[in-house]
């Protein structure tokens, strides 16, 4: 290997050598706040060392990764999640008396599965990544083993992704032998004999990935999950594990050109249509904010997804920059309200400040608080002058330029149906205070700090700002189709295979 | 020595996997429902090597061996999860797991 094939991939080898110390350091001496300021750092670190991988991008490193511009920016937007995500479980572990070194092994190496995954080009890059990424977020979702709820969220976690991995797998094995290539980039429809085990296999992997994406009809665990985790872990759920899983679905589905076929793309359409009507319809009902943000993302994944469902060379491009803007819209909004939650709670309670009834008239009372949450709640809603509205304005326009006219009335439908329950969290922030003096602990307690108070409002601003002027940060992502190994070509859709 | 067809191969680990996954949708006892999982990643393994046999490489082969270190891996914390179901609930039933729902 060469050094420039190091530097491609410095990030991922100071992530892996911060696990080692990670390790060491726990060995040495066990403190809550040594090792949440190491692992802080080692994040830093990685965030940085993007910036020498920049000049060796569209570069393979062996087969297994090949670094492009697609898949930088999502490291970028994971690290920084990640970021978050250890401060806030810093503020969330801290009280309780027990030391939780580990929590912070675990949550690196799940971080270096989503960049592996990111990065993958090679089925079994592609495998490692993802389950490194599944197996830590069981051991942290079963983390507080004091809590009755995390044992059946972990176990819940645990069978399902195990399944949906095997089903993976076993689409990858056909996939494999239909073709005979387990690199995305050269696999090609193989012999008329093996095509229908290829094509099962294809179906298979789709499964896979909906599952993960919390896709319907394989949507089931994902509010339990949601609910029974520690919220940091939450957090990382729905902004880390999403953002992988986009990235690695879109590699799929323009690096590898057997998926460019018309039976995958009715399916996707069908999965994306259902999971926008479904997922907003279950989250009509909830009280528990957290069962209602994972219905929501349910709804939200099914209308990223739309970008894959180009028909076009041309749109290839667009597509790609308005699924990575909307992700970052996505993830910008959920973050502020998780770690408004994760601040509010605290790891020895018995579980998570996480019903929403309890914010009644935070606004009154709190006012900066309640209306970042607010803000963020309509950027979800995709109200005009938050980022939410310009994301969803990509994705019709993309599905307007590819004629996806069903996906387009789901769409509208969906976002219908969700400022509904958007709109009585709101309203619910917005009415008068209760009567009696005493606040409850949803609304004052836990281990918030003015620092969970300054992130808010900065991200705040960024959504603001990006629903104001969306230039500022979509000029910079070009994805010219040269910076992306993309052989997606209509000729390949257009044949039956 | 007979040649094996391919779609047999790949036929008797679809069963095989079928196998594994009914038991995981149908026994009620987690330490079954963890070796349904072994069953299913070992026909998955099956289907790597028939069809690394087939194109004449050994990327199946190494396919089989992560699997396997999957397998083991999975196992391990499902087991850990298992040891803890038992000290709180004192049985391994997966029924008693139904707590979460609105």
């Amino acid at each position: 290997m060469k050094l420039a094939q190091f530097i491609a991939i410095a990030p991922e080898l100071i992530l892996s050598l911060a696990i080692v110390m990670q390790l060491l350091l726990i060995a040495l001496k066990r403190s809550q706040h040594g090792i949440a300021f190491f692992t802080m750092s080692a994040i830093l670190l990685a965030l940085f060392a993007h910036y020498p991988a920049m000049t060796q991008v569209n570069s393979a490193v062996t087969p297994l990764i090949y670094v492009d511009v697609f898949s930088l920016t999502l490291k970028v937007l994971i690290l920084s999640c990640t970021l978050v995500a250890v401060w806030v479980s810093y503020g969330y572990l801290r009280s309780a008396v027990e030391f939780h070194d580990e929590y912070y092994v675990l949550l690196l190496l799940a971080v270096l599965g989503a960049n592996i995954l990111v990065l993958a080009n090679h089925f079994a890059a592609v495998f490692l990544g993802f389950e490194l990424l599944s197996l830590s977020l069981v051991g942290m979702i079963g983390y507080l083993h004091l809590r009755q709820h995390t044992l059946e969220a972990g176990f819940k976690y645990l069978i399902l992704s195990a399944t949906a991995s095997s089903i993976m797998l076993l689409g990858m094995a056909f996939v494999y032998g239909a073709t005979g290539e387990l690199s995305l980039a050269y696999q090609v429809p193989g012999q008329q004999n093996l095509r229908l085990l290829g094509q099962a296999g294809l179906v298979l992997i789709m499964v896979g990935f909906s599952f993960k994406l919390s896709l319907v009809p394989f949507h089931t665990w994902t509010p339990d999950v949601y609910q029974g985790a520690p919220m940091p872990v939450t957090l990382l759920l729905a902004t880390v594990s999403k953002a992988a899983m986009f990235a690695i679905l879109v590699k799929f589905w323009l690096v590898s050109a057997i998926f460019n076929n018309e039976t995958l793309q009715v399916l996707l359409l069908s999965i994306a249509i259902a999971s926008m009507l479904l997922g907003n319809l279950l989250a009509l009902t909830q009280k528990n904010i957290k069962r209602l943000l994972a219905y929501s993302s349910i709804a939200h994944m099914g209308y990223l997804i739309i970008v894959l469902a180009i028909q076009s060379q041309q749109s290839v491009a667009w597509a790609l920059k308005s699924g990575v803007f909307y992700i970052l819209v996505y993830i910008l909004a959920t973050l502020i309200l998780m770690i408004y939650l994760a601040g509010r709670s605290k790891a020895h309670g018995v579980h998570d400040q996480d019903d929403w009834r309890d914010w009644q008239g935070m606004i009154w009372r709190r006012p900066a608080h309640g209306a970042c949450l607010i803000l963020a709640l309509l950027s979800l809603a995709g109200i005009p002058l938050t980022a939410g509205f310009i994301g969803k304005f990509y994705l019709f326009t993309v599905a307007i330029e590819n004629q996806l006219w069903g996906a387009i009335a789901a769409l509208i439908i969906g976002s219908g149906i969700g400022l509904y329950y958007y709109l009585s969290i709101i309203f619910c922030i917005l009415a008068k205070p209760p009567v009696t003096q005493c606040q409850t602990v949803a609304v004052s307690g836990g281990s918030f700090t003015i620092s969970h108070t300054t992130v808010m409002a900065m991200l705040t601003v960024i959504i603001i700002a990006l629903g104001v002027f969306p230039d500022i940060l979509a000029s910079q992502l070009m994805f010219q189709s040269e910076q992306i190994p993309i052989i997606f070509n209509e000729a390949a859709l257009k044949s039956e295979w | 020595m007979i040649d094996i067809p391919i779609t047999h191969v790949f036929m008797i680990s679809a069963l095989l996997f079928c196998v594994g996954f009914i038991g995981v949708l149908a026994r009620r006892n987690t330490l079954f429902m963890l070796m349904s999982l072994e069953v299913m990643l070992n026909a998955v393994g099956l289907a790597f090597v028939g069809a690394g046999s087939l194109w004449q490489e050994a990327d199946g082969q190494i396919m089989f061996i992560l699997i396997l270190t999957l397998a083991a891996a999975e196992v391990a914390i499902g087991l850990a999860l298992l040891i803890r179901m038992q000290h709180q609930r004192h049985n391994v039933d997966v029924d008693g797991l139904s707590q979460l729902r609105g």
